[in-house]
């Protein structure tokens, strides 16, 4: 079946329409970029053509880029893949200079989404068009899978709107709407995607028209206008300008990647040496690149594709099995318990989707909080332009306050985020009962009580749920789906839908102390602690777990999460999973002394703005410092093989089925390192053995709490890995 | 008669004083359509009424900001009203919240909507300054002028007087009087004294000071999260000045006539923002659908009068709707006359006593009667709680109800006098 149709008309105007038979998007793969370097050839030799339009046959959809799939394939295989990686690039790279060198004028047909080397391929086109269809959108993300742009991004992009202009793009990966794309002058025209035959044909007779053509190639010059010479001068036009904006970039990317991420680092040695090349040489290098990238580099790679996909599995996953007919009802009306910290927040991502929210608290002190906090997050994307001052205002109007279960009625869905007490929680759930209609979802945010329990006291257990939302709820992407006893498959079905709905990514996890992350999170913090006890220097257990990729260190989090909070949850779960739990005096003791974190300014740190510094006030409640032989390294294996063995249990007790989804759901909601793939395929990758191995001989110095789990004995006699599971 | 229009409940924000230049507004922040807003979200709330049942939104606003024509319309979506559901925005200047109400009315009976939720709002903090026709002129100018010359030619014709703003509404066309000055005329007109005016203020002061004490208006009051920083939620009315006496009253100088005059700041209405709104249908559509309305509107009455007179359009409309519905003054359990000046409710008193002023002026046989000051604006009025133009008619109709309510009476009779020279009455049943 052929990707690619071509219709020439009478004018001498050729369409070449991309549509991929059986899919929904348009990318290349081996197959694709063969058959596409034929249809080149064919029109190649087309004497009556004049003009070529490259578009896309599907809806939303120019071209999403390259089959990851395949590369993911690529990377799976044993050995040395520096030979595939090479046929991969110098297909794609001399398929598109061949478009580049074709005898007419070619103009890529932006309507929709065109990415990676869909927008390549539109860079080696003479002319872009690009639409103003709502998903139209350019970008390069490869950067994110951790490989570059390797079929003449860097190259052709940097030369058509500049260093300055191309470097964010490239390096960043983010994606920029047809406007910005116009702007840019990475598209030539923008037109109206309903009357794209009309538009088309206009631009056509346009470049057809020598005089009329100049026009549109003088506008692309970045250096034109005072503005422009100026910034190229300084900025790019002289060596001294070059070097600052090269150091800058580095600057930056050191900051953002921490070093863990080789690809934005290769990107800028890659644009630096090829800088003023020609394009020739140019691809050459990107092609040296790229492919010392991905073999050099290869489990990072690897780990980001892993990560890719599994994303994208679970955006596909409703989480249970649902009839074929079932139709998941639309949340019109919400309601929120408690506008403290996460519920503000809560209530702020209903405004934010639309979705009109009544926030309940028992003062109106405590609701002027909710809707602080919620402004507070507006003002920042107000700042950012993100959001116009009047769309603030209307999305603001979409929060409610009361006292009362006054509005409570109407709500689809309610969220109980009061304070973490079960006796309170029971309390207000029957209250709440008695107010909602029978078929309102109602969910709770408790970060560690059994979603069971509060169950067992409710009217219609089936239609309540957990809904453990991370702190802070604006940033963090990942929302825990709890399944209480008696908690129904519609109602997982609805969160699941909703949670989705409000941009999270739903795990669905089972009810225990914890439930995944924080029970998995916890025992390594305590391990942290522990280390502190046994006499090492806490500003280097930070560091070290800092540098091993977590976004902190486990007392820069407690500081973060506030040390009031997080010690009442690491309570909840020494008294739920006993000895291996314990959780250091110290840490009660700080929180006696008034030390709460971040919030207050005060806690094992202090923090002014964005800096923060040791607080020598806490350093009464801490054990003293004394000297041990505990190396960086096994600092790093009690931490992180802590986590190991407590997601092992999770597995082991199904508080999670897939391995992928719990390394998913470790990354989004703890940061655990994406370059690693994930806390299991760290794991495996280590080797269960070894982790094993290195357990037992922790666990005859340290004590029970390092003796590996069943699960991981099993796997470790079976010599298979977590994955394989 | 008509049928009865059903009243299901009514609520209001707070009235806070309005952003003067020494202190900025508690709601001063807040523009008159993003009060309404959220009366409307909280009065849906508060009745668990669906906004799908609903016919209309009528608002009544008398300064309209500038940002916002047909605020009603943008006032509703902005509270969650769907948006095929239509609005308008409707102006008789002070009666604008009670216009509002008896278009509903008037709507509902023809058969052009069942249900109405209708109310007023205004944001006196954020009256609209503009510039002069000669300013204007200069910018039209400018814009028109293509060449640098002709942009100098404009920019010459410019003069700092031409900055000179104008303010709306504070001058009434029809007489050159600025409204304070119409009260003065019927003090003169009646010889009303500083001091009587000054006692009325006291009265209404404490009277609106034990009915906040007593947790009166609690039950009108939706509490408002204040934006744009919504680092507090306000639910008191702010306008109250506790423990007033006449002495403290006495000390004010006259603010219209400086020289002779005898209304001072503290004995005319306070100027205020908030917003008020209620839903109504017919009685019958009521019971139908089983609700218990707080009470019902049965009559209404506008009336015209000479505009240097305005504050007695009171007594011109209370006239007609005693005509038309058969009723004695002395049958109303209580009384609002709407504070816009202590003189002028004073002097609505006095010409609805005097058998000769009704006779000359209202071609009646003999006088309206006697105003019980007992049942007249018993818990205060636009000179303690404020009177932000567009909401208070809706106030004023709201708090009667759950007063006659609160005293188990029935009758109550609504008045307001309007600038421009006319007057409001509205008959109210309690069951």
């Amino acid at each position: 079946m052929s990707a690619f149709k071509i219709e020439v008309n009478d004018n001498g105007v050729a369409k070449l329409i991309f549509d991929l038979p059986g899919e929904k998007v348009n990318k290349f793969s081996k197959d694709v970029m063969i058959e596409l370097g034929e249809k080149i050839a064919e029109l190649k030799s087309n004497t009556s053509i004049k003009v070529l339009l490259v578009m896309s046959a599907k809806e939303g959809i120019f071209i999403a880029g390259a089959d990851v799939g395949e590369i993911q394939e690529m990377l799976n295989k044993e050995g040395d893949q520096s030979q595939e990686a090479r046929d991969l690039i110098t297909r794609g790279v001399n398929t598109f200079t061949e478009l580049e060198n074709l005898p007419f004028p070619t103009v890529a047909v932006i309507n929709g989404a065109c990415m990676g080397g869909g927008l390549e391929m539109s860079l080696a086109c003479t002319y872009r068009v690009v639409t103003d269809h709502k998903k139209t959108s350019l970008g390069l993300p490869e950067v994110m899978l951790g490989i570059l742009p390797g079929w003449g991004g860097t190259q052709r992009l940097p030369k058509l709107i500049g260093l300055v202009n191309a470097m964010p793009l490239i390096l960043t990966g983010k994606k920029i709407d047809a406007k910005k794309a116009f702007k840019l002058k990475i598209a030539d025209a923008i037109i109206a995607a309903e009357f794209i035959d009309e538009k088309i044909a206009e631009f056509v007779d346009t470049i057809l028209d020598d005089k009329k053509k100049k026009k549109i190639l003088s506008k692309r010059n970045t250096t034109k206008g005072f503005m422009g010479a100026t910034q190229n001068f300084l900025l790019e036009g002289n060596p001294l300008g070059k070097n600052v904006v090269f150091s800058k970039a580095r600057e930056g990317v050191m900051k953002a990647s921490k070093g863990h991420y080789p690809a934005p680092l290769a990107i800028l040695d890659l644009l630096q040496d090829t800088y003023g090349m020609s394009l020739k040489d140019g691809l050459k290098r990107e092609t040296e690149a790229f492919i010392k990238l991905v073999t050099t580099h290869k489990s990072v790679v690897k780990s980001l594709v892993h990560i890719f996909f599994t994303d994208d599995a679970v955006k596909k996953d409703i989480g249970v099995k649902m009839p074929d007919d079932y139709k998941v009802p639309a949340v019109n009306h919400s309601a929120v318990l408690g506008a403290g910290v996460m519920g503000g927040g809560i209530a702020w991502l209903f405004s934010y989707k639309d979705i009109p929210v009544r926030l309940k608290d028992v003062n109106w002190d405590g609701v002027s909080k909710g809707f602080e906090a919620a402004q507070d997050i507006y003002k920042v994307l107000q700042k950012k332009r993100k959001l116009k001052p009047t769309q603030v205002n209307m999305k603001m109007h979409k929060i409610s306050g009361a006292l009362d279960y006054s509005g409570f009625k109407s709500s689809d869905v309610v969220v109980e985020a009061i304070v973490e007490n079960m006796g309170i929680k029971k309390t207000v759930l029957q209250e709440l009962e008695g107010e909602v209609s029978n078929d309102a979802l109602i969910c709770s945010n408790t970060s560690a009580l059994s979603i069971s329990e509060m169950q067992s006291v409710m009217k219609h257990p089936e239609r309540f749920i957990g809904m453990h939302f991370f702190n802070p709820v604006n940033r963090m992407p990942l929302v825990e789906v709890i399944r209480g006893e008696k908690t129904s498959d519609e109602s997982v079905a609805k969160l699941v839908s909703l949670v989705k709905k409000l941009g999270k990514t739903p795990i669905v996890v089972g009810d225990c102390a914890g439930f995944l992350v924080n029970r998995i999170l916890i025992p390594s913090m305590n391990e942290g602690m522990y280390l502190l006890e046994e006499g090492c220097d806490l500003e280097e257990i930070d560091k070290t777990i800092y540098k091993f990729g977590m976004p902190m260190g486990p007392f820069t989090l407690a500081d973060e999460v506030g040390l009031d909070v997080g010690y009442k949850v690491a309570k909840l779960l020494e008294e739920a999973y006993g000895d291996r739990m314990r959780v250091p005096e110290f840490l009660g003791k700080i929180v006696e002394g008034g030390l709460l974190g971040k919030k207050m300014g005060k806690g094992i740190y202090i923090h002014k703005g964005k800096s923060r510094t040791f607080n020598e006030g806490v350093q009464k409640f801490l054990p003293a410092k004394k000297s041990n032989s505990i190396t960086k390294e096994e600092m790093v294996d009690r931490f992180v093989f802590t986590m190991v063995n407590e997601a092992a249990r999770c597995l082991e007790e199904k508080v999670i089925e897939k391995p992928a989804y719990l390394d998913l759901a470790m990354i989004y909601g703890t940061g655990f390192p994406p370059f690693h793939g994930g806390l299991l395929k760290y794991a495996d990758s280590v080797g269960v053995t070894n982790v094993v191995e290195k357990m037992n001989v922790l666990a005859q110095k340290y004590g029970k709490r390092f003796e590996p789990c069943e699960l991981l004995k099993s796997l470790a006699k079976d010599n298979k890995s977590f994955y394989d599971l | 008669m008509a049928e009865r229009i059903a009243i299901i409940d009514g609520v209001r924000t707070p009235f806070c004083k309005s952003t003067n230049p020494k202190v900025p507004g508690v709601l001063g922040e807040m523009q008159a359509d993003d009060l309404g807003a959220h009366v409307v979200k909280e009065l849906l709330a508060k009745t668990g009424f669906d906004a799908n049942d609903l016919d209309e939104i009528i608002f009544g606003n008398v300064i309209q900001p500038p940002q916002s024509t047909n605020l009603t319309r943008i006032l509703a979506v902005k509270a969650g009203v769907p948006e095929r559901i239509p609005s308008y925005t409707v102006n008789r200047n002070c009666a604008s919240g009670m216009e509002s109400v008896t278009t509903g009315m008037n709507k509902i009976l023809a058969g052009y909507a069942d249900v109405i939720l209708a109310g007023g709002c205004e944001s006196m903090s954020n009256v609209p300054i503009l510039f002069g026709k000669k300013m204007i002129d200069i910018f039209m100018g400018l814009g028109k002028a293509k060449s640098l010359s002709a942009k100098l030619d404009v920019i010459s014709k410019f003069r700092p007087a031409f900055l000179a703003p104008v303010i709306p509404g504070l001058l009434d066309p029809l007489c050159s009087l600025q409204m304070g000055q119409t009260a003065e005329l019927i003090s003169k007109d009646f010889s009303i004294s500083r001091l009587e005016q000054d006692e009325f203020a006291m009265m209404s002061q404490n009277r609106a000071e034990a009915a906040r004490a007593n947790g009166i208006f609690e039950d009108e009051i939706v509490p408002i999260p204040v934006g744009p920083k919504y680092t507090a939620v306000q639910t008191e009315d702010d306008g109250i000045r506790n423990g007033t006496d006449l002495k403290g009253l006495q000390k004010l100088r006259p603010c219209f006539d400086r020289l002779a005059g005898t209304v001072t700041p503290a004995n005319c209405s306070q100027i205020t923002d908030g917003a008020a709104g209620l839903i109504i249908m017919r009685e019958s559509k009521a019971k139908a659908m089983g609700l218990t309305p707080i009470g019902y509107l049965t009559d209404y009455a506008y009336a015209g009068l000479a505009p240097d007179r305005m504050g007695l359009g009171p007594v011109y409309a209370t006239s007609q709707i005693l005509e038309r519905t058969g009723k004695q003054l002395g049958d109303f359990d209580l009384i609002e006359i709407n504070e816009a000046f202590a003189a002028q409710v004073i002097g609505c008193e006095r010409a609805m006593a005097s058998k000769e002023y009704c006779q000359k002026y209202l071609g009646r046989a003999d006088a309206i009667g006697v105003v019980d000051r007992d049942k007249l604006n018993v818990n205060g009025g636009a000179i303690s709680l404020g009177h932000p133009v567009g909401a208070t008619g809706t106030r004023l109709i709201i708090h009667t109800l759950k007063e006659l309510k609160r005293r188990k009476k029935q009758h109550g009779l609504v008045t307001l006098c309007i600038g421009g020279g006319q007057g409001t009455a509205l008959t109210l049943e309690a069951e």
